[in-house]
């Protein structure tokens, strides 16, 4: 990933994860490295989309908002991702699905959050370690 | 053995008696049944080998291990449908929900009229899903470990008047961690990884893993043997080479990539069908908003069903979500999206399937071998069936106290009532706006039938142009399922490891003996006996 895409995943991660309570925060870095991994391993295809979809959610905001994504305050910049998410046009749906599909599925498969929502991913590894079912 | 590629010194070159593209519920079967009648078997694997060890409750590690292109394959077309598929030892059965279905009759009698396949014939087809049964341990799923979310939904239905029940499962002592489609942590779900490959294995046959075949070779109309690498697993580039010297060839790498081989390798291509008649099982997913915890995600997954639209081509089968795949589902981002995962426990979630009637896609050569382009357009009746797939499942959610159901359909992301339910009912939908599909089940791109002028491979799965050459993968099944198509394919394959029995040892087949079916029956009943004693 060049290095251009990890600053933006970097500044995108804390919109797209807005704090609640009860949840640990985004960790950007590790988003970044998730990113990184999991483009890497799939298609030449998607890697380019989720860059470009990068460049095109930075210019919507540009076109409509006329001040960056970044420097938008959180509760507007919310307001701009919400609103493409629900825009009745669905090629600008997509533009924050795509990004936010590997953005939240690298915040999630965190342990710890997991664990939080339920998932208690550390416990039931050991449970299942010692069944091991035999044929 | 299993080779894996850190154990390598230089390019293999060897010989064997069969050699096997692929190492899921096609090749694995095969490979077991050939390596115990005897012969020198060699499975090639272009995916790793991971043990229930590896398999770490981490979707998205899962999704960079054992998927292909770490799960993003997408069909071109509209609607995008994302096509999940393994890539590993097992192939997909290691990452799938481990649902045991037979051929439904119907479609089995539509495979003996219009394609011409009446030596496929039912009684010998039940005797192989018998035996498979039961070596999978194939039995319905366990009410006490389906977990309250399936419970719930299939319970609803039942009150509503639909038919349902637990689905058939290849599952010993499952404990429902929840996330089979992310490789079994406890070795209970009976993939080919932990079952056909061992015996394989153990009957001595060699599974080469990381190992990606690019060329078939064919002399004089017969095939000789394949040749391609050895991939270096981090970066995926060519290390050794690798070939096969072997008198029968057997393709199973799946609907996506055998027809890609076969395309590359410009073979089997006077038909035409190579690549044609693909069909997937678009699948949606409803999620609803609950009063109380579900549990979630423990429980299996795909454990409960309502068949009660299956003649319209609808199934409803269970799906449990874990964090990091709802995470990715829920159609807002930003704030909205965060206090909706913070009810990730109130959150129950079911599944459709749609069985094609009016859809098409192909599969085409892309830039590279490995990287087949799939085209797919859903046709307007199959979208108006995933439409009411929706409703229904919507219908069902509500009656069970649903406070909210997310559907994946743009303009209706956001059910609360039987008034949004009416308005959806009335809508044509426009199939742009449906988003997030999945599809599970490519088949159908080199179909088995009757005729060599409009299908690849004949009913004993050799292909009709070159001859020693198999496929046995869900691209041979010649017209969409219906249902989850791993044991039928694993039923073919058993099948055709017959055919190829008998070509090695006598050099003829025929499709229409009939001591074939007598000979099958003698032989399950001496497994069946020799098991008992043991």
């Amino acid at each position: 990933m060049r290095a251009y895409f990890a600053r933006r995943l970097r500044l995108l991660a804390p919109i797209f994860i807005e704090p609640v309570e009860g949840l640990p925060p985004a960790d950007p870095e590790g988003v970044v490295e998730f990113n990184r991994e999991f483009l890497r391993a799939g298609t030449p295809a998607f890697r380019l989309l989720y860059y470009a979809m990068i460049l095109v959610l930075q210019a919507l905001c540009l076109a409509t908002r006329g001040k960056s994504l970044y420097s938008l305050p959180p509760d507007e910049a919310d307001r701009f991702i919400q609103s493409l998410y629900s825009h009745r046009v669905s090629a600008l749906g997509a533009v924050p699905a795509v990004l936010g599909t590997v953005i939240y599925m690298s915040h999630y498969n965190r342990d710890d959050l997991q664990a939080l929502l339920g998932f208690d991913v550390a416990a039931m590894r050991e449970e299942a370690a010692q069944r091991g079912v035999q044929r | 053995m299993i080779v894996k590629p850190g154990e390598l010194t230089g390019n293999i070159r060897r010989e064997a008696d069969v050699a096997i593209i692929g190492s899921g519920a096609g090749g694995g079967p095969i490979a077991k049944e050939l390596a115990e009648a005897g012969y020198s078997v060699v499975v090639l694997e272009e995916g790793g080998y991971f043990t229930r060890e590896d398999f770490d409750f981490r979707p998205g590690q899962a999704f960079m291990r054992l998927y292909r292109d770490a799960g993003q394959t997408a069909t071109v077309g509209l609607p995008v449908i994302i096509v999940p598929q393994g890539k590993t030892v097992g192939g997909t059965t290691t990452v799938n929900s481990g649902t045991c279905l037979r051929v439904p009759r119907h479609v089995l009698k539509r495979w003996h009229l219009e394609c011409g396949l009446r030596d496929l014939e039912e009684d010998e087809l039940n005797l192989l899903y018998a035996a498979l049964e039961e070596y999978l341990f194939v039995k319905r799923a366990d009410p006490e470990v389906v977990g309250e979310n399936n419970l719930l939904f299939l319970r609803t239905a039942e009150k509503l008047g639909y038919s349902g029940g637990f689905l058939p499962r290849n599952a010993k002592d499952c404990e429902g961690y929840g996330v089979c489609a992310y490789g079994c942590p406890s070795g209970a779900k009976q993939s080919v990884d932990v079952s056909f490959i061992p015996d394989a294995v153990r009957a001595g046959a060699d599974v080469y893993t990381r190992c990606r075949v690019e060329r078939i070779v064919v002399r004089g109309g017969k095939v000789t043997g394949v040749r391609g690498h050895f991939l270096d697993p981090r970066s995926g580039r060519r290390t050794f080479r690798m070939g096969v010297d072997a008198p029968v060839v057997v393709l199973a790498g799946g609907a996506f990539q055998t027809p890609s081989l076969l395309l590359h390798n410009r073979i089997c291509l006077s038909s035409g069908r190579v690549g044609e008649n693909l069909s997937i099982h678009p699948c949606g997913a409803t999620m609803a908003l609950m009063d109380e915890p579900l549990g979630n995600p423990r429980g299996i997954p795909q454990s409960a069903y309502v068949d009660d639209f299956a003649p319209e081509g609808i199934m409803l089968e269970g799906v449990t979500l874990p964090p990091a795949i709802m995470a990715m589902t829920l159609p807002w981002g930003g704030r909205r999206h965060a206090e909706a995962m913070c009810m990730y426990s109130r959150i129950g979630t079911f599944g459709s399937m749609i069985s094609e009637h009016d859809s098409s896609g192909r599969v085409v050569a892309g830039p590279s071998a490995r990287q087949p382009l799939a085209f797919y357009n859903m046709g307007r009746g199959d979208v108006e069936r995933l439409k009411r797939s929706v409703l229904l499942m919507a219908e069902v959610w509500f009656a069970a106290g649903a406070r909210r159901v997310y559907t994946p359909l743009e303009g209706f992301k956001e059910l609360a009532g039987a008034r949004d339910l009416g308005r959806l009912a009335r809508t044509r939908l426009r199939r742009a706006g449906i988003y997030g599909l999945s599809a599970y089940h490519p088949m159908g791109t080199c179909a088995m039938g009757g005729d060599p002028h409009n299908s690849v491979v004949r009913s004993s799965g050799e292909t009709w142009e070159v001859e020693n050459l198999f496929i046995c993968d869900a691209s041979v099944l010649p017209t969409s399922l219906g249902v989850n198509p791993q044991l039928t394919i694993m039923a073919l394959a058993v099948r055709a490891a017959g055919f190829i029995d008998d070509r090695l040892s006598e050099g003829s087949i025929d499709t229409r003996n009939a001591s074939r079916l007598d000979r099958l029956r003698n032989r399950l009943r001496r497994e069946k006996e020799s098991t008992i004693v043991q």
